[in-house]
């Protein structure tokens, strides 16, 4: 291979994980394949009702078709419905923290490579906008913007680009003031390939981190939003809504509400250690340490 | 009986699951009163002394062999208490940042009284002894010192109270780390004089570290030479100097640009320092690999010591004792003659608006200049003397208040788009620190073809240009897959200049290209820019606060002097017969050169 053409990465693609990045890694690809086999993998359409068989148990006896994890008040599968639930969360955490990357960075670059006015603009931005409760401001945006799947996303991405934008902001700012980045200048990079090749790649390692982090954020609030009802109609089932509707059984049916829970804190888990793992091995302030 | 000593001293740490010794069988004594200089490349160990008598190894270091004895009593052998005792009184330190080393938060007087609280002084007696010590390393307002913070002082103010907060227990030795390195030339010059006058008076002992040579010769009374972790020679500074015995002694000598005597070419070891990840591989002397005199036993025996006068010996192997060979220095390569000036700046200058009360700035007094094709111009001044200002003005990272620059015969002073490409064409420069010049995460090949990568030649192309490159500047191609990183500091270096020789420029701007450097690496880097210079043509404006190698490199000299440029000249008539007392001053200022210049450099 022509050297010139290797990736520019270097650190990531030799990257030695900590072990705790490998069990969250591990942990989010299996539940991404759960997710993703979902119709194949689940033992029975998760909208199914059978109502002689309500707040079954979880049934672990021998062979055949049983409720793994019981049945839910209406006599759904609660492993169907958790398998499903993971499409949902999936969805949102990839759309929310990619939204929310792309609207963040993007800010960031602005506000560090042009810095005076600009970032003052921007970085006041930023701090009104998380002044605002995030819960209540996702609440109050989603009253707004109506109910939904598109909607949750879209709400997720317009609370939390700040997130981004303000980590970003500050790292962009520390490498614009690189001998490197002016040392490109001379030698004739415009503004777009100054970005794309000697700005961007060093923000990639926390870029990275902060979306590892940002998908565990945003499975956690679509659950806290299908759990109020602002998330997807009643006939899809999200891990939220689970919680939601057995919240009334809790005593009687204590599967019915703990499967889920666990479902979004396994999840979140796997997301954190993920992210951590990967803010670990990719900290810049730990590069060419190999 | 000697205050100091080290007997056969080793230390070994666990480096990728193998013991290696940092430290090889260092022995030395210091008596009572003397000036012992530790003279190395970085990673030699120098440093390491220090930190052995600090009792500050690092975790997983350790003293495997040796004994260090203070005041006749064993430093390693007693208990951590007792020696935590002796340190801040009975030995002090001067550490090399000093600016790093007061606390920021605290003002001079808190610190001064809590180093005399340790010492048992009374609380109503601290603030008169703190000013009469700050009195007594010569700053000028004690008591206005006291109430002052970090910040607030100059680098050669702090190491004056860092002076005076080591001298003030009245220590019987004094451990110096490269006290002056982070300092200009002539604050260095009197930081020097007065750690000399400290010692002489109170008859202090003291440890220096230094990597320059200069500085030693100046300095101490002994020097020992250590090299990858070995002591390769001690002895008199005086003889030492004058007449090295081992090669290496001998290499650095001659690798060092002198400021007095015929300019000649410097001969520079190969390579660099063998890592403490080779030590392993080195049974025998560790310098063997790039010694000119060695035959195969120096790699497997361990250097066998013997006397070459009186206090002074080596650490050679026996085969060194069949002579050394003697080559007549090689003559510097004459300037090229000057033709149409190929940059022509004018009055340029630079001044930075006040507002709100602020009174604008004055960075840069008019300057104009004039340089030759196949030149070499040095740019001299100290920090705050607006060299840097210059650099930036005239490359276009900054804009001038006043002036023109002038490119083989087109004005672009001008910002903008046509005048850019002009400059970019025919000037480019070489940053100080490659360590942040070089994207960490661009493949050699990629940092050294970059201005190809605008023009968006093809990948071919480019890979064969970064061979020429590579070949160029002295370095293998199969380099130009690695990445920065994992290349040494002088590679790096030669990286950063092949970078800014990509697109064939008329003039290179090389600024403080070696601070920071080994000597020997530093001699490899001057004479690549002499053959650059003769082998392309190409017009080189040194800016540099080592007048040594402004010497040795320039034709033509320019002098700044707190934004004011205070004398310009050709460099033979500037060193010879300096005219601006500035120039005087700092001539003065540097330490004199070790050998006695009619003697021809032995090799």
């Amino acid at each position: 291979m022509n050297p010139l053409s290797r990736p520019v990465r270097p650190h990531l693609s030799r990257a030695q994980l900590p072990a705790q990045g490998w069990a969250g890694g591990l942990l989010v690809l299996l539940l991404g394949i759960v997710a993703a086999a979902a119709p194949w993998i689940s033992p029975a359409p998760p909208n199914e009702m059978d109502l002689l068989a309500v707040l079954l148990p979880p049934d672990w006896s021998g062979p055949g078709p049983h409720h793994w994890l019981g049945t839910d008040n209406l006599g759904r599968d609660v492993l169907a419905r958790l398998v499903w639930g993971a499409r949902i969360a999936f969805v949102v955490a990839g759309g929310a923290a990619a939204g929310a990357a792309v609207v963040g960075t993007a800010l960031g670059l602005v506000a560090g490579l042009l810095g005076g006015w600009t970032d003052w603009a921007i970085s006041r931005l930023v701090d009104l906008w998380m002044s605002f409760p995030p819960v209540v401001l996702s609440l109050l945006l989603l009253v707004a913007l109506g109910a939904g799947l598109g909607n949750v996303v879209l709400a997720i991405v317009l609370v939390d680009w700040t997130r981004f934008c303000r980590v970003l902001r500050s790292e962009v700012m520390v490498i614009r003031r690189q001998d490197y980045v002016s040392a490109a200048r001379l030698i004739g990079f415009g503004p777009l390939r100054m970005i794309r090749r000697e700005v961007f790649p060093g923000i990639v390692p926390t870029l990275l981190t902060l979306v590892a982090l940002e998908m565990g954020i945003a499975v956690r609030v679509e659950a806290v939003l299908s759990f109020v009802g602002m998330s997807v109609p009643a006939d899809v089932p999200a891990w939220g809504q689970m919680i939601a509707d057995a919240r009334g059984d809790m005593s009687a049916a204590p599967w019915a509400i703990l499967a889920p829970i666990g479902a979004i804190v396994l999840t979140v888990i796997g997301f954190n250690l993920l992210g951590d793992g990967l803010r670990r091995r990719l900290d810049p302030r730990l590069l060419g340490r190999t | 009986m000697s205050l100091l000593s080290l007997r056969d001293v080793t230390v070994t740490a666990r480096l990728g699951g193998i013991d290696v010794e940092l430290l090889r069988r260092v022995s030395f004594e210091l008596a009572a009163g003397g000036v012992l200089g530790l003279v190395g490349e970085s990673g030699a160990g120098k440093s390491m002394v220090g930190r052995l008598i600090a009792g500050l190894l690092p975790d997983g270091f350790r003293v495997s062999a040796g004994r260090v004895m203070f005041d006749g009593a064993d430093l390693l052998g007693q208990p951590a208490a007792a020696v935590r005792r002796l340190l801040g009184r009975r030995i002090a330190f001067i550490p090399q940042e000093p600016s790093a080393a007061l606390d920021p938060v605290r003002t001079i007087g808190w610190q001064f009284g809590q180093h005399l609280a340790r010492l048992g002084v009374a609380r109503g007696m601290r603030p008169a002894r703190a000013a009469a010590a700050l009195a007594e390393v010569g700053l000028r307002d004690p008591a206005g010192v006291l109430g002052r913070y970090a910040h607030q002082l100059s680098g050669g103010e702090c190491q004056r109270v860092l002076i005076a907060l080591a001298f003030c227990s009245a220590p019987a030795l004094v451990v110096a780390d490269e006290p002056t390195t982070a300092l200009d030339v002539t604050t260095q010059a009197t930081i020097v004089a007065l750690l000399r006058r400290m010692q002489a008076a109170h008859g202090t002992a003291v440890l220096f570290i230094t990597h320059d040579l200069r500085l030693a010769h100046d300095v101490c009374d002994d020097v020992m030479v250590l090299y990858a972790g070995d002591p390769v020679e001690r002895g008199p500074a005086d003889r030492l100097f004058t007449a090295p015995a081992h090669p290496y002694t001998r290499a650095l000598l001659a690798a060092n640009p002198r400021l007095t005597g015929p300019r000649t070419m410097l001969r520079a070891l190969p390579d660099t320092m063998p890592g403490p990840l080779a030590f392993a591989a080195a049974p025998g002397c560790r310098f063997a690999s790039r010694c000119e005199i060695a035959d195969p036993a120096c790699a497997a025996s361990p250097p066998v010591w013997r006397l070459v006068a009186e206090g002074h010996d080596v650490g050679c192997a026996p085969a060194c004792q069949a002579g050394l060979r003697r080559v007549a220095a090689a003559a510097m390569p004459a300037p090229a003659n000057a033709g149409v000036p190929v940059l022509r700046v004018a009055g340029l200058g630079k001044v930075y608006p006040g507002g709100w009360g602020r009174p604008a700035t004055v960075a840069l007094e008019p300057v104009s200049l004039e340089v030759a094709p196949g030149e070499i111009v040095g740019i001299v001044g100290e920090s705050g003397s607006g060299k840097s200002t210059l650099a930036r003005l005239l490359v276009g990272l900054e804009t001038p208040s006043s002036g023109t620059v002038t490119l083989d015969g087109t004005d672009v002073t001008a910002a903008n788009r046509a005048n850019d490409a002009r400059r970019r064409a025919a000037l480019q420069m070489v940053f100080q620190n490659p360590q942040s010049a070089l994207n960490p995460r661009h493949t050699v090949n990629q940092l050294v073809t970059q201005a190809m990568e605008v023009a968006r030649a093809p990948m071919a192309a480019r890979h064969a240009r970064a061979a020429e490159l590579l070949r160029a500047i002295g370095l293998s191609p199969e380099l130009g897959g690695r990445y920065p990183f994992q290349l040494s500091g002088g590679q790096r270096q030669r990286v950063n200049i092949a970078r800014a020789l990509c697109a064939t420029p008329r003039i290179l701007l090389a600024d403080e290209i070696v601070s920071g450097l080994d000597v020997s690496v530093q001699a490899q880097l001057l004479n690549l820019l002499l053959r650059l210079r003769d082998e392309m043509g190409v017009a080189i404006l040194v800016i540099s606060h080592d007048l040594s190698v402004v010497r040795y490199l320039c034709d033509r000299v320019l002098v700044l002097h707190r934004g004011r440029m205070v004398e310009s000249g050709a460099a033979a008539e500037m060193f010879a017969r300096p005219r601006s007392d500035y120039t005087r001053a700092l001539l003065a200022a540097c330490p004199p050169d070790p050998l006695p210049v009619a003697e021809g450099m032995p090799t």
